[in-house]
């Protein structure tokens, strides 16, 4: 086959000078392009706005659609549920038996706990969520891990705050119009998480691998501290995330550190909740929404 | 070719359809737009669905739009998909720009040829994708363009077929 009719329009003065300036406008359109993707790498905040409004004008429709797909993907695993139901309502009652002693284990410690606390008078932020709402809809195609939610501004969503379900740590928000929000995910390799084991306490960092799950390094250089299961928490150091979030299980011990699979699947979290930055002064610092520290 | 001629020319006097410059570009915009379907993606291994459907165009014709067209769709991909604003804006219009350059070049055009071009423009495409996310703090071993890279290669044939059938349409054939 001949290739398509290339640029060439025959004898058309006019015809030759509407390729000429078109390919002009491209070149322009190119420069243009490069000038705003420096801008965007050098300054992320500079297109916060419009950002934001493309944010507000496309949540609606993923909103209204999720639902959708969260029924068809509940009619499969719902299904799933009726599989071997006997052993595992048998497994589950088990299950609960333990918990309720665990439980009462747990509120004897927080009573003591908060003893202690008025003993030294230790001050603690209030911890209330500022909105809730659910993760509606992703990046598809980039190697960066963002998720959209739906809440914003309106409900008093600000850059920087912690997204979190009641199961674990989801991210933080990084751009926020007046309807929704985006979440920099826990899985994103540029969310950079102080945290420690919940087993020994032991200081660790937690990066995203950009594809679901998150990579744990402890921060004292030795023995590898991480078994497999083990629940790591955020330490609150640094202030952007509050202390005590469940961040991730460990799925995998590598040479130095562990790979780990977040405990709250943005994927499946019916409800999510926004909560107010742990020190606001770390979020006004990093203004910029990405951390510097690598 | 001789069977297609003897059937009944169906499609006598049809012209193409109101506004069927436009249609390309909004094809292109509607692709871009997927990316709002409230899909949970854990592994972004999803095509990029708006430049799949813009090189499908560009490679089925020469002449689907002026080449700084590419430009605005470009803006309009970075809004929908959170790309940082100027990546698809300056990769589709340069993209535009050097299949300017190959069309002049190539001397024949055929389905693998063409399969291989998207394989390179999608590998382009990727790896840009990939070292503007390590410019921004998230560097990432490059391995990890290879599967997003395999399932938009693969995922192109349907795009192409789509151009087509939207070219044949808006055409009126």
């Amino acid at each position: 086959m001949a290739p398509p009719g290339g640029p060439r329009p025959g004898w058309s003065r006019r015809a030759q000078y509407g390729l000429f300036f078109s390919f002009l406008a491209a070149m322009a359109g190119l420069i243009i392009g490069i000038v705003m993707l420096g801008l965007s790498l050098v300054a992320p905040k500079s297109y916060a706005s419009v950002r934001g409004v493309a944010l507000d004008a496309t949540a609606p429709v993923t909103g209204g659609l999720r639902a959708v797909t969260a029924t068809v993907g509940g009619v499969f695993t719902g299904a799933g549920n009726y599989w071997d139901a006997a052993r595992q309502n048998a497994r589950l009652k088990h299950e609960r038996e333990l918990m309720l002693q665990r439980i009462v284990e747990a509120k004897a410690i927080s009573l003591e706990n908060r003893e202690l606390k008025a003993a030294l008078q230790l001050r603690e932020h209030s911890r209330s969520p500022i909105a809730t709402g659910r993760i509606v809809g992703s990046s598809f195609s980039s190697p960066r891990r963002y998720a959209i939610f739906s809440a914003g501004g309106a409900d008093g969503v600000r850059v920087g705050m912690p997204v979190r379900s009641s199961k674990g740590l989801i991210g933080r928000v990084i751009d926020a119009g007046s309807l929704a929000s985006r979440v920099l995910l826990v899985s994103d390799r540029a969310s950079i998480i102080p945290a420690r084991i919940l087993r020994n306490g032991q200081p660790v960092i937690s990066q995203g691998r950009g594809d679901g799950t998150v990579d744990l390094r402890p921060l004292e250089v030795g023995r590898n501290p991480f078994k497999p299961g083990d629940i790591v928490i955020t330490s609150g150091t640094g202030g952007l995330y509050p202390p005590l979030v469940p961040i991730a299980r460990v799925v995998r011990l590598d040479d130095d550190g562990a790979i780990a699979l977040p405990l709250a699947d943005p994927s499946s979290a019916s409800f999510a909740m926004v909560e107010q930055s742990y020190e606001p002064a770390a979020v006004a610092d990093e203004a910029g929404g990405i951390p510097e520290n690598q | 070719m001789v069977r297609a001629a003897l059937a009944p020319h169906r499609n006598l006097g049809k012209g193409p359809v109101a506004g069927a410059d436009l249609v390309p570009a909004i094809s292109v915009a509607i692709a871009s737009l997927l990316t709002a379907l409230p899909i949970v993606s854990m592994s972004g291994w999803y095509p990029d669905f708006g430049f799949l459907m813009l090189i499908s165009w560009r490679l089925l014709r020469a002449d689907a739009w002026p080449a700084w067209w590419a430009a605005p769709l470009g803006f309009f991909n970075d809004l929908m998909s959170g790309h940082p604003i100027g990546l698809s804006i300056a990769l589709w219009t340069a993209v535009m720009l050097v299949l300017d350059l190959i069309d002049r070049r190539t001397m024949w055009r055929g389905y693998w040829l063409e399969w291989a071009l998207a394989a390179l423009l999608l590998f382009i495409n990727e790896t840009a994708e990939w070292r503007i996310a390590q410019i921004m703090n998230a560097s990432l071993p490059f391995v990890s363009v290879v599967p997003p890279l395999l399932i938009s290669a693969l995922a192109f044939p349907a795009f192409a077929w789509a151009a087509a059938r939207l070219d044949r349409w808006r055409l009126g054939r």
